[in-house]
């Protein structure tokens, strides 16, 4: 059987690039290394994300830290995770750019303190200056089709909405918005914060979506080795879902085979 | 003590494990020669930014079930050896505090299920209503609806008893060296004066001892001190928020140290402006009193780690290496050091050897 894991055409394709992966871990809240390690491992992943804002990145003092997530061998995408501005973003994005020899970022550009809910303006204005500057941007997005459509005008090749703020675990809170962007937009999508269950997951890539960023629902589980697993699987079983294409939802319970004892033209009605 | 030294040693470091390692020996009757690349009375020890909690409950959240385990043990030696070192004033075992505000209750549930999943049944947390929490700490600001109290807990007033251990090793005839760095070597150790021997050398230098370490790493941690005598506290206060969960611990003479945040990176420069915000937003947030505080001093140090942030003894012919403490050198301290010096003595248990003596991951021998 020719399953979708077999298939070397169903590569996640981002700026023009092939991930096997379609899972991106993030790299903060561990409650050490080592288990980070497990849990990029066991995710099987080819991309890890990483913050760079709080550890004074010009100085190179977080290399240590940086050097474990080398070794895992995945691309490491930077992001801007605590920037509030545009400037701030592009700054660092600059620096990580210097750092770690990529052109690759997620944007982050933080519209409120509180929810850590992206700032849609500050969004877009990092985007058009990073994308004219050659940077592959993979912007931290809401759900919003209009903002995802300038994003995409402005020449972002991937986009990345959230499914709900971060760190909520609530999973996909809009699903109308988050369908309308589906058929809508002819770029990756990759869903990017509020998943806390390997089921949400599933669902976000049975409509369609291209890829799923996790980092809470992972690192804060009692074992996140295995909770990346579950996640990798569900995943996995959630595109493949995709591609065989769901059957439609029906209004009412119908029985598959023609019940005995009942005339066939009642179900013909 | 009356008994002739058995054997001659060396501590290279003056932090808290080295001072502890030093002062066990001694009353042991052994001849200690003790060493710090910095000054003894204000160390640039990790131990003397640290905020001095023994909260076995709290840490076990955030790492592993044997930190619990340590840390319970930590809970009977430090009564044991302030009362040896003639200064049980400095043990507070008042238990600890943990309050989210409202509309952040939900971190409080989390912190619940986690400590639940961590350790099981019995709960070791008593759930607290807004009054419960005034008549405890009556300074607290009053918009707290719901805390926990964790009753086994303590904190010990960990600069008092840094010095009252200096002060201990002296009076026992430990010979001291400070701002003379040193390299490590089985049975030597070696300073800008020279090259001495001795029958054995014990490593203790945390962050200083990562040219031995290929996989040591020092985690940022950053405080404040603060003094004001509008607010009185008998116990730390954890505050639980979405994005940080930082602790302000009471400290002798209206002192209190707000700490502290954790970040992967080796840089010593001064406490940014973000971090401050959030030290001061802690201490404003557990009581508007704190208004008023003044700031003494801002703390920023490296908190050694392994991979697996936990502690780890290596001890080979002539040389013993103790390191990785994290963020939680009081808390395990006395594990660390009954299970060096058992493996000293070559004779009798050693403790937690299941987590201690295993290598660190990725670590060779060095």
């Amino acid at each position: 059987m020719n399953t979708l894991k077999d298939d070397q055409h169903d590569a996640l394709e981002l700026y023009g690039e092939a991930f096997t992966s379609r899972l991106l871990l993030g790299t903060a809240l561990y409650p050490s290394p080592a288990v980070m390690q497990e849990a990029i491992a066991a995710a099987n992943c080819d991309m890890v994300t990483l913050g760079l804002r709080r550890q004074n990145p010009a100085g190179g003092d977080g290399d240590a830290f940086w050097q474990i997530l080398r070794e895992s061998g995945c691309r490491l995408l930077p992001n801007t995770a605590g920037c509030r501005s545009a400037r701030e973003a592009i700054t660092l994005a600059e620096m990580s750019r210097e750092l770690f020899d990529t052109p690759w970022i997620k944007l982050e550009v933080i519209g409120d303190d509180y929810n850590l809910q992206p700032d849609p303006f500050g969004l877009l204005e990092a985007a058009r200056e990073l994308i004219d500057q050659g940077f592959k941007v993979l912007p931290y997005c809401t759900d919003d089709l209009v903002l995802c459509q300038r994003l995409r005008e402005a020449g972002c090749q991937a986009l990345m909405p959230w499914g709900a703020p971060i760190g909520t675990g609530r999973g996909l809170m809009n699903r109308y918005a988050l369908r309308t962007l589906r058929e809508r937009l002819d770029v990756p999508l990759i869903i990017d914060a509020g998943l806390g269950a390997p089921s949400q997951a599933a669902e976000a890539m049975e409509m369609g979506f291209d890829g799923v960023l996790l980092n809470t629902a992972v690192a804060k589980a009692r074992r996140p080795a295995a909770m990346a697993s579950a996640f990798a699987r569900a995943i996995e079983a959630g595109r493949e879902a995709h591609s065989a294409g769901l059957m439609e939802r029906r209004q009412t319970a119908s029985p598959s085979t023609p019940t005995l004892g009942q005339p066939f033209w009642h179900t013909g009605g | 003590m009356s008994r002739l030294p058995q054997q001659r040693f060396a501590v290279a470091g003056a932090g808290l494990l080295g001072r502890l390692v030093a002062w066990r020996l001694l009353r042991d009757g052994h001849a200690v020669t003790l060493y710090d690349a910095g000054d003894l009375d204000t160390p640039p020890a990790a131990a003397w930014t640290a905020a001095g909690m023994v909260a076995p409950l709290a840490e076990t959240v955030v790492s592993e079930r044997c930190v619990y385990d340590m840390g319970r043990m930590a809970l009977t030696r430090w009564p044991e050896w302030l009362a040896e070192l003639e200064a049980p004033g400095l043990w507070h075992p008042h238990g600890s505090l943990v309050v989210a505000h409202p509309q952040d209750e939900g971190e409080l549930t989390q912190f619940r299920r986690e400590l639940d999943d961590a350790l099981g049944a019995p709960a070791r947390y008593r759930p607290l209503s807004g009054a419960d929490l005034q008549a405890l700490e009556p300074d607290l600001a009053e918009g707290f609806r719901h805390g926990l109290f964790l009753e086994e807990e303590a904190h010990l007033d960990n600069r008092e008893l840094l010095a009252r251990l200096l002060a201990a090793i002296r009076e026992l005839g430990g010979e001291c060296y400070a701002h003379t760095p040193v390299e490590t070597r089985p049975g030597e150790v070696e300073s800008a004066a020279g090259r001495r021997t001795f029958d054995r050398v014990i490593d203790c230098r945390g962050h200083g001892a990562r040219p031995r370490h290929p996989t040591l790493r020092g985690v940022r941690g950053e405080t404040l001190q603060v003094h004001t005598e509008e607010v009185r506290l008998s116990r730390p206060v954890r505050l639980m928020h979405p994005r940080y969960q930082l602790y302000v611990v009471p400290k002798p003479d209206g002192r209190f140290v707000v700490g502290a945040t954790s970040i992967e990176s080796e840089d010593r420069s001064p406490i940014s402006l973000q971090s401050s915000l959030e030290l001061s937003s802690v201490l404003y947030t557990l009581s508007p009193a704190f208004a008023e505080a003044r700031v003494l001093e801002q703390g920023v140090n490296l908190r050694p780690a392994f991979r697996d942030n936990l502690p780890h003894v290596t001890h080979r012919d002539g040389l013993t290496s103790a390191n990785g403490l994290f963020r939680h050198g009081y808390l395990l301290a006395p594990a660390v050091v009954d299970h060096l010096l058992a493996e000293v003595r070559g004779a009798g248990e050693r403790p937690f050897a299941a987590v201690l003596a295993e290598t660190a991951p990725e670590e060779s021998a060095s």
